[in-house]
């Protein structure tokens, strides 16, 4: 074992490369199971359909979804192929409009808005928009601001109007209900929980 | 976690990383020049790194294991300096004597 | 020269002039945050950062793009394979970077279909420019590594450094795949993400910048081949062995299972170490070569990276790393500082060193000095520390006010938003943005200027 000669780091490079990839192939395939709509972690996309709620699990110590009963997005019950054509279609909604660059989803993207995790459970829906917009449901409070956000600020930082149409405005609220069902290992922590006026 | 205790935590192994580094640079400025100041100097910044790690380990709300990692990494920092020196001594040694 | 050299250098010219637009737009980014209403409804905040975060992306590319032409030749000895294909697409990458970034100024977004995919904004970070521009890349980086591969191939010869280089390119190029598809589960959109991004700027890349500070060891200090192979495959098992699983740590809270926290957790604090090696290795380079170089921007432009490197990456990413930490730091302005002093020092500091070194060469001057090299380095590392130092402010009255304490709901974001220590974080970034875009312009006009007065005397070396 010369630890100067170039080859024996050359053999330190390749084998811990080569092991560390192996067990990242395999902790790939066990993480793409646990995350697939209807996986261990990730709801399938017909859990639009119901309550979804966010409290602690004392065996896990973090926050977790909570699946309830039924609870209709925008009064009707999807089946399975309509919500996921709602997903598929919210997702691509977001992505043209580049939400991400300056919202955070999972906290990944930009900082400039707020992180939309759990935005379908967010208060302020029940608390400011639904008296701004006049809507009797949070769905459709969603549906008004996201359509028209300039019609509805509620403080200095203005979301800017994006050209939603009513279809796409409802994708995205389905796409915001169905990612606050997924299991982030307790992020964010207390959403939520710490309540001022309900 | 509560907002001091995060505050806390995280600046402490920010100064546990960067301590480290410090030692890192004056043992090798100490070793370069022979300047036994410099090299002490360098020892007492991993001192210091260590003492942060004491403080983690006793008031940082990580559980156990998480500990028995810091500590072993900072045993592992403790390390790095001479045994870099060493490493890079010989190879250019070795890379002068070849012709 | 070699074409190829004649080649980097136009590549380096790109690079920084889309160093200029990225710091331009970071400026405009940062003005939003303490003016809202600033050009609402006109150009968002979300276009300005698009811009600045893809041209990080492009101008680092181009970077190593144009240092790897530059070194490729010298180190086999012979004139890259299909040189003229590789000039031709340069200017086709010129203008495709042109078109994607008039595009997004002037149509910013589209409809939800796929010609807005296509030919508009994909909308996923660091990649959201269209898959026809993402084609582009994938040609002129395919034809990048024919260049590479052919050119060993026909000049019949291989260094231990050119097969780390040539295995490399292989994942980094691969990797960017993840550019083209639009997936609807969020988690695996992310994973995948996740691979190309961390892969990227803290694995393939890191290889690729250690290829690169090898031969401009080489260059610089003369340092013999065998230190700086022998070095180069240190640095790849720790690299590769630590930020590998360290990708752990950007499955935290994506919906991947619960493991994650600890095997990312562990890795990723072990990245550190590596970078503290290379800390020391670059004193030692410093020390046994007593400071003296005859390129002493070049030389210290790499002991910036060397430091920069381990401070911003390996440090401002430490303190955040663990998860239970991470809890609350994960998407807050204190990303932001560590993203920022990360990408600087790995990356910006070895770009800038080999752009001085290059110079040198092109301007055949045998003493290569400025007092404009040293104002740039001093007011680019100032503004760049400060900026960190203000978004890490700002960043840790976030994750106290609004993950901590407030429970990361809207009124949350808009308290720690609004408190003063964020405000007071902002102020400081855009102020020391000022500081670095200052910077930015000073090194344009030594990169322009410098070697090119009065030749001084061969024998003058510079001392500590």
């Amino acid at each position: 074992m010369d630890i100067q000669d170039p080859k024996f780091w050359r053999a330190g490079a390749v084998s811990s490369t080569v092991v560390m990839l192996v067990v990242l192939a395999f902790l790939t395939i066990d993480s793409l199971e646990a995350t697939r709509a209807g996986g261990r972690q990730v709801p399938n996309y017909d859990v639009i359909n119901q309550k979804i709620g966010y409290a602690y699990d004392w065996s896990r110590r973090l926050d977790v979804p909570v699946i309830g009963g039924a609870e209709p997005l925008f009064d009707k019950p999807y089946t399975l192929a309509e919500a996921t054509a709602q997903i598929r279609l919210g997702k691509l909604v977001i992505q043209s409009r580049a939400c991400m660059d300056c919202h955070t989803f999972f906290g990944n993207g930009a900082y400039y808005a707020p992180d939309l995790s759990k935005a379908w459970l967010d208060p302020a829906w029940s608390q400011i928009w639904m008296p701004m917009t006049g809507a009797k449901t949070r769905a459709d409070a969603m549906v008004l601001f996201l359509k028209h956000p300039e019609r509805y600020p509620t403080w200095t930082r203005r979301m800017p109007n994006l050209s939603l149409n009513d279809e796409e405005a409802r994708a995205v609220v389905a796409y915001l209900k169905w990612m606050s069902s997924v299991d982030t290992n307790g992020f964010p922590e207390n959403f939520g929980l710490i309540r001022g006026r309900e | 976690m509560t907002p001091m205790a995060l505050f806390a935590t995280a600046t402490a192994l920010g100064l546990f990383v960067l301590s480290g580094g410090a030692y890192g640079v004056l043992y090798g400025a100490g070793s370069l020049r022979s300047s036994r100041l410099l090299t002490r100097a360098g020892y007492a910044c991993y001192g210091l790194q260590l003492l942060l790690l004491l403080a983690v380990c006793l008031a940082a709300p990580l559980a156990g294991l998480w500990k028995v990692f810091l500590i072993v990494s900072g045993i592992t920092y403790g390390f790095i300096p001479p045994a870099t020196w060493r490493l890079l001594h010989a190879l250019h040694h070795r890379s002068e004597a070849e012709p | 020269m070699y074409r190829s050299q004649r080649l980097a250098v136009r590549y380096f010219t790109a690079a920084i002039a889309l160093f200029g637009i990225m710091t331009a737009a970071g400026l405009l980014t940062a003005a939003y945050y303490l003016q809202p209403s600033l050009l609402y409804n006109v150009f968002d905040f979300q276009m300005a950062k698009i811009l600045h975060i893809n041209t990080l992306v492009i101008w680092l590319l181009m970077g190593f793009i144009g240092a790897v032409y530059w070194f490729l030749p010298k180190e086999l000895e012979h004139e890259v394979v299909g040189i003229r294909l590789a000039e031709i697409l340069f200017y086709v990458f010129c203008a495709a970077v042109a078109v994607v970034a008039v595009v997004f100024i002037l149509v910013q977004y589209g409809s939800s279909n796929q010609f807005s995919m296509w030919f508009i904004n994909q909308g996923r970070k660091y990649v959201e420019a269209p898959r026809w521009a993402a084609l582009g890349i994938v040609v002129v980086v395919l034809t990048f590594v024919f260049n590479v591969v052919a050119t060993a191939v026909r000049a019949r010869r291989m260094t231990g450094i050119l097969w780390v280089l040539m295995l490399d390119l292989v994942p980094l190029s691969v990797l960017y795949l993840d550019a083209f598809p639009q997936i609807t589960n969020m988690s695996h959109d992310l994973y995948w993400w996740w691979w190309l991004v961390h892969m990227w700027v803290e694995a393939t890349w890191e290889v690729l910048i250690g290829c690169l500070m090898a031969w401009s060891l080489m260059e610089l200090l003369g340092t013999s081949r065998r230190i700086v192979e022998a070095w180069l495959y240190i640095e790849v098992m720790l690299v590769l062995g630590t930020g590998i699983l360290g990708l752990g740590h950007h499955y935290f809270w994506i919906g991947t299972p619960q493991y994650w926290l600890s095997i990312g957790g562990f890795f990723s604090a072990l990245e550190p170490l590596p970078l503290l090696g290379m800390v020391v290795h670059a004193i030692y380079d410093a020390g046994t070569h007593r400071m003296q170089t005859t390129n002493r921007p070049a030389f210290c432009w790499v002991l910036a990276e060397a430091f920069g490197n381990f401070i911003g990456a390996g440090v401002f990413g430490f303190m955040m790393t663990l998860p239970q930490i991470n809890l609350y730091s994960h998407g807050t302005q204190w990303t932001v500082s560590h993203g920022h002093f990360a990408f600087w020092g790995a990356y910006g500091c070895g770009i800038i060193a080999i752009v001085y070194l290059v110079l040198q060469r092109t301007r055949d001057a045998r003493f290569f000095d400025s007092r404009a090299w040293k104002w740039s380095f001093g007011l680019l590392n100032f503004g760049l520390v400060g900026m960190v130092g203000g978004l890490l402010i700002a960043g840790i009255a976030q994750a106290v006010y609004e993950r901590a304490q407030g429970g990361s709901t809207l009124q949350a974001f808009v308290v720690a938003t609004e408190s003063p220590w964020f405000q007071s974080g902002m102020y400081v970034r855009l102020a020391f943005g000022v500081v670095f875009a200052l910077g930015y312009v000073v090194l344009v006009y030594d990169l322009l200027t410098i070697g090119k007065r009065a030749p001084v005397a061969a024998t003058q070396v510079v001392s500590a």
